[in-house]
């Protein structure tokens, strides 16, 4: 796993924050192990580079936070649409653009061969149709 | 020199860049996005996001409570809409007409100009045998409990429904170009007949020599500059409205980036035991056309989700966020559309980003409340067991920020299409809207740059 615009450490931040959103269960295998994020340049690589330089700078802080403090981030950030005060709208922005970033590469077609299991589109349902000429 | 630069190519700047094309204008097209077609569009929700929407996705208010959905790609926000055409009502032209005090905003002024963009596209209305089962359920809900509703009319030549084509698939560019987008409703074979455009090309300045124009531009990051005797701005209300600001005009134009509105929308979700397949199928073919709710200033849209946006609407994660998803096949989508006040202002900040104020009144909360409880009472009329009303709003239809109007201290655009006090630069897209119509916006965005292209062919300037 290696990005052209990410760092390593930013790389293991998303799939630790990963796992805490989306963790193994049931039928839904973990973030991690499902690897989308393999293609996340995909998605990175058409951001404006100021956005893709914050992307690295706050991964790469959030990737030496310990377990404990990442959930609490994760919980003010999911609650944040209702908080008011000045911080509010920070983690708003920080839930919308981490929790994009993951569903995108978990709830994707885009899938290393090396994963095997149960494809999450495929648990969900989702099976689009494209009738091209 | 050219005659003519459009700048932009969604609904008005296509229709501009065609008519004048057509008319044998001197004229150059330039567009920030890349050209794509039917092959080339992406074939995944992420991809769409990430190559076709402005800033990789979405863009924020500052408060970061509502986002705001816009392309960059040949054929604009058109490429990604669901090409819902409808004409205004007199409600709307008599509310634009009070804000603008341009009295030629009546139907019967602009029914030709509505003729001419109706005759060039093809055109469908849904009947009962084209609905799917979330528009099956919203309906006989709808019934039952006396909220009138009506078929949408959709801009598309050949969706190959019998063959089994899902039309979500369209929310990241039409793969059969049956979506009347103004790519393919008119730069399609315009292009291949030899207009002249320059893509991946974004308008940074623009310098008002008296009888010329000077446009600074950057081609995929190199600067580049073109000068014309008279320019278009159709980069939709944030693209125009920004190019303005950045060029300094707000010294003369008080008004630049006021009266931004968007028609929120907020989606509430369905779960039932019988499997809906919402996804499948034509994605929209009926909603709200009640009177009542029309008076009270909302409707409601029969809509769905494609997964990563509808992970996004539940806003949760972990087990919570599992238990929803693993039901996606089995919800049902309504949203309502606010017809918001216009309290909304575009900015730029020092460093030339983007900032949006779009305050939610209290009239819009109102409104939003209102109908989130009658979408509430028709899930449960359908039979839903739950309903899950996503707390998040998103903008898709970006209007105003330089509106038209008489009274150059209230508004930008003069009520012939001119920026006030400029007779060589012209703007006719959403960014003139002087307030929300609560009626989708394209067709009459056509329209109106329908008028503009007769008014410029008319008046033979420079063709
Ligand atoms: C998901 C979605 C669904 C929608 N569904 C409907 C619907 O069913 N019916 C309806 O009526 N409306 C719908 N809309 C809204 C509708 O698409 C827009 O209102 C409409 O496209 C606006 O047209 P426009 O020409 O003003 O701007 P746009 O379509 O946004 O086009 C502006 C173009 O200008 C370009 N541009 C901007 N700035 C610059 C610059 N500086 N230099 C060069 N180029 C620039 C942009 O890249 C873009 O291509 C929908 C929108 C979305 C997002």
């Amino acid at each position: 796993m290696a990005s052209n615009y990410l760092s390593n450490s930013a790389l293991k931040a998303i799939n630790r924050i990963g796992d805490m959103m989306i963790p193994r269960n049931g039928e839904f295998p973990s973030f991690s192990e499902v690897g989308g994020i393999a293609y996340i340049d995909d998605l990175v690589s058409y951001a404006p580079p100021a956005d893709i330089k914050d992307l690295n700078l706050l991964l790469t802080i959030l990737a030496f936070m310990p377990n404990f403090v990442l959930r609490w981030l994760l919980n003010r950030m999911e609650n944040s649409m209702e908080s008011s005060g000045p911080l509010a709208p920070i983690f708003r922005m920080l839930d919308v653009g981490l929790r994009g970033l993951i569903f995108s590469c978990y709830y994707t077609e885009k899938i290393p061969a090396s994963y095997t299991g149960k494809k999450p589109l495929d648990i969900i349902g989702f099976d689009l149709t494209r009738v091209e000429d | 020199m050219y005659d003519y630069i459009i700048i932009g190519t969604g609904p008005s700047g296509g229709n501009i860049a065609h008519n004048l094309f057509k008319a044998g204008a001197n004229i150059l097209v330039l567009e920030a996005g890349k050209l794509m077609n039917k092959k080339t569009f992406p074939r995944t929700e992420a991809d769409t996001s990430a190559r076709l929407y402005w800033g990789g996705g979405i863009e924020f208010d500052t408060d970061a409570k509502m986002g705001f959905l816009r392309t960059r790609v040949v054929g604009g926000t058109s490429i990604v809409n669901q090409c819902l055409l409808d004409r205004f009502d007199d409600i709307a032209f008599n509310d634009w007409k009070a804000e603008s005090g341009v009295n030629w905003f009546t139907n019967e002024q602009l029914a030709k100009h509505y003729d001419t963009v109706e005759h060039a596209l093809a055109l469908h209305t849904f009947t009962a045998n084209e609905m799917n089962r979330n528009a099956q359920l919203f309906t006989q809900s709808c019934d039952k409990i006396g909220v009138k509703w009506g078929y949408l009319r959709k801009g598309q030549s050949d969706c190959a429904q019998e063959r089994g084509n899902d039309c979500m698939a369209c929310l990241g560019g039409c793969h059969r170009d049956s979506k009347q987008s103004s790519y393919a409703g008119y730069l399609r074979d315009d292009i291949a007949a030899g207009l002249n455009i320059q893509t991946e090309t974004e308008v940074t300045q623009i310098v008002h020599n008296g009888n010329t124009v000077t446009l600074h531009a950057l081609q995929q990051s190199k600067p580049v500059t073109f000068q014309a005797k008279n320019i278009v701005l159709a980069g939709g209300a944030f693209g125009t409205t920004k190019m303005l600001l950045q060029s300094g005009f707000k010294k003369q134009l008080p008004a630049l980036g006021k009266n931004f509105s968007t028609h929120p929308q907020f989606m509430s979700f369905g779960l039932f035991n019988e499997e809906i397949h919402a996804y499948k199928g034509y994605f929209q073919t009926v909603a709200s056309k009640d009177p009542n709710l029309r008076q009270k200033g909302y409707k409601l849209e029969n809509v769905f989700a494609p997964p990563i946006s509808a992970a996004m609407l539940f806003s949760r994660t972990g087990a919570y966020h599992q238990e929803i998803m693993r039901n996606y096949t089995r919800m049902t989508c309504i949203e309502v559309a606010v017809r918001d006040e216009n309290a909304g202002e575009i900015k730029v900040d020092n460093k030339g980003k983007l900032t949006i104020d779009k305050p939610f009144t209290a009239q819009d909360r109102r409104r939003r409340d209102e109908g989130r409880e009658l979408i509430a009472n028709i899930l449960t009329n359908e039979g839903a067991k739950k309903v899950y009303a996503s707390p998040f709003s998103v903008g898709l239809h970006l209007m105003g920020g330089s509106v038209m109007g008489t009274d150059s201290a209230k508004s930008v655009v003069d009520p012939e299409f001119r920026v006030h006090g400029y007779k060589n630069m012209f703007v006719a897209d959403s960014s003139i809207y002087p307030n929300a119509p609560g009626i989708n916006p394209s067709l009459t965005i056509m329209a109106l740059a329908q008028k503009l292209s007769d008014q410029l062919i008319g008046a033979n300037h420079g063709i």
